[in-house]
């Protein structure tokens, strides 16, 4: 009888914060998220250049006074605009992806910070500002189109990616926490008239529809809350029980962008640190294996047709 | 298909350790404790408040008399106005006492359509629905917070 010796718990948490995992997967996500913020800065914090020009509602956020960063104007904004997509097309390429990334991560902060310096912060951001932040402290093995078929497993890649998939989590977890701790630490969120408040702040029709069954929107409210609570889960749930989970989010996602038009994409993509991103290029090379291996049984079987040809 | 492993040495994961632990503690005190202003490190509040079955529920516009004779509201985006609905709403307050800070939405609104009718005179307003036992009880009461005469 072999009785398999525990490791202590600070080297079981330890290793827990950082699993080995595949430089491939940074690799992707690299990629994915760098793009991502080129599209972020266009379509959703989208004003920042704008408060370039107009800065006269800034109001600098804590991090931004702590480091005594200078107000907006045209010129940093324009700067800062132009440095962030530059440093995001070299960045996705995996060609210099850590220099590319140490330009990033503090760019993009700034960028966010004054995006959302004018008494409005959105919720949406913390999982994709960690992960720029995190992303670079990973050392990549190869450059290029390499990197993404990269199997070399790295606790470092490990630990950036246990971080990003930690703040995806902590997102719907301390929303948990933000809706017990809104109305004095007290448990009325899930049967108050939040979602009702909420459409009748932004009508739309399939909002003033449920307007009329007010039960339907506190089932949604319920069903939110309880998840919210449980969301931690997912961090330990392994295979189909975890894509279960994402699956269920996202659908969330959806339900949120019907009824109260806000989509939460920048930690959607996020949940792609999730998703085992390294098997994408052995699975495309397996098919073209196969693929390859069929071609050469039917070539002699040609060869040997022209052949007779010829001798006819 | 194993291609080695990288092992970070004792420094490196007690420092990554280290660092997220850390993070998760900045995030729950942020949660408990801090506003807004700690982002990213704040509370993640938004829909997070509770609101009763008779609630007043607030909404605030901003309504322009154009050069063309006409009232419009001022649709409160970037394409807009150049100014989200949520920063008028976060500074109501602040307007309020000082009404030219309204003057950048006209500003706003002649820079991206000057081809279009020019705000004359804003109003900032706010609507009021009331909820009766949850439900919606009848169309909104407006009511008039500040007024500016655009600067030309």
């Amino acid at each position: 009888m072999s009785a398999t010796v525990k490791p202590p718990l600070g080297a079981r948490v330890a290793g827990w914060f950082t699993p080995k995992i595949a430089l491939a997967r940074v690799a992707w996500l690299r990629t994915v998220l760098y793009l991502f913020v080129i599209l972020d800065m266009h379509a959703f914090v989208r004003d920042t250049r704008l408060k370039g020009e107009h800065p006269g509602l800034y109001q600098p956020l804590l991090l931004a006074r702590i480091f005594d960063l200078p107000k907006p104007s045209v010129a940093n904004t324009t700067a800062l605009y132009v440095v962030l997509i530059v440093a995001c097309l070299i960045g996705a390429t995996n060609w210099f992806p850590r220099v590319a990334g140490w330009v990033i991560a503090p760019a993009f902060t700034w960028w966010v910070l004054i995006g959302m310096s004018d008494g409005k912060v959105d919720h949406d951001h913390l999982a994709l500002v960690i992960a720029l932040w995190v992303l670079p402290t990973v050392k990549s093995q190869k450059r290029g189109r390499a990197a993404f078929g990269d199997q070399t497993r790295s606790e470092a890649a490990g630990w950036a990616v246990r971080c990003v998939q930690i703040c995806v989590i902590a997102t719907y977890f301390l929303s948990w926490v933000a809706k017990v701790r809104s109305p004095g630490w007290k448990f009325t969120w899930p049967g108050s008239a939040v979602l009702t408040w909420a459409i009748v702040r932004r009508p739309h029709p399939v909002g003033e529809w449920l307007l009329h069954h007010p039960w339907m929107l506190h089932v949604m409210q319920w069903v939110g809350f309880i998840a919210e609570f449980f969301s931690p889960v997912i961090l330990w749930l392994k295979g189909k029980w975890q894509l279960l989970g994402a699956l269920f989010f996202l659908g969330f996602h959806v339900a949120n962008t019907a009824i109260l038009l806000i989509h939460f994409l920048p930690t959607v993509v996020c949940w792609l640190a999730f998703a085992p991103l390294e098997r994408i290029v052995p699975w495309f090379r397996k098919k073209r294996l196969a693929r390859d291996a069929r071609k050469t049984e039917e070539q002699p079987e040609s060869g040997r047709q022209a052949e007779q040809q010829a001798g006819a | 298909m194993t291609e080695g492993e990288l092992k970070l040495g004792r420094v490196g994961k007690a420092a990554r350790v280290a660092v997220a632990v850390v993070g998760i503690v900045l995030l729950v005190n942020g949660s408990a404790r801090a506003s807004d202003d700690a982002w990213p490190f704040g509370p993640m509040s938004q829909y997070a408040g509770s609101v009763p079955d008779d609630y007043a529920v607030t909404f605030t516009r901003i309504s322009a008399e154009t050069d063309a004779g006409t009232t419009v509201d001022v649709p409160l985006n970037i394409e807009g106005a150049g100014v989200a609905r949520a920063e008028i709403e976060a500074r109501t307050g602040e307007i309020e006492k000082d009404p030219s800070l309204l003057q950048q939405v006209a500003d706003g609104w002649k820079k991206k359509h000057a081809d279009q009718p020019q705000y004359v005179k804003l109003e900032l307003i706010r609507d009021t629905t009331q909820l009766v036992k949850g439900r919606v009880e009848g169309p909104p009461t407006p009511e008039v917070l500040a007024t500016w005469q655009v600067r030309r």
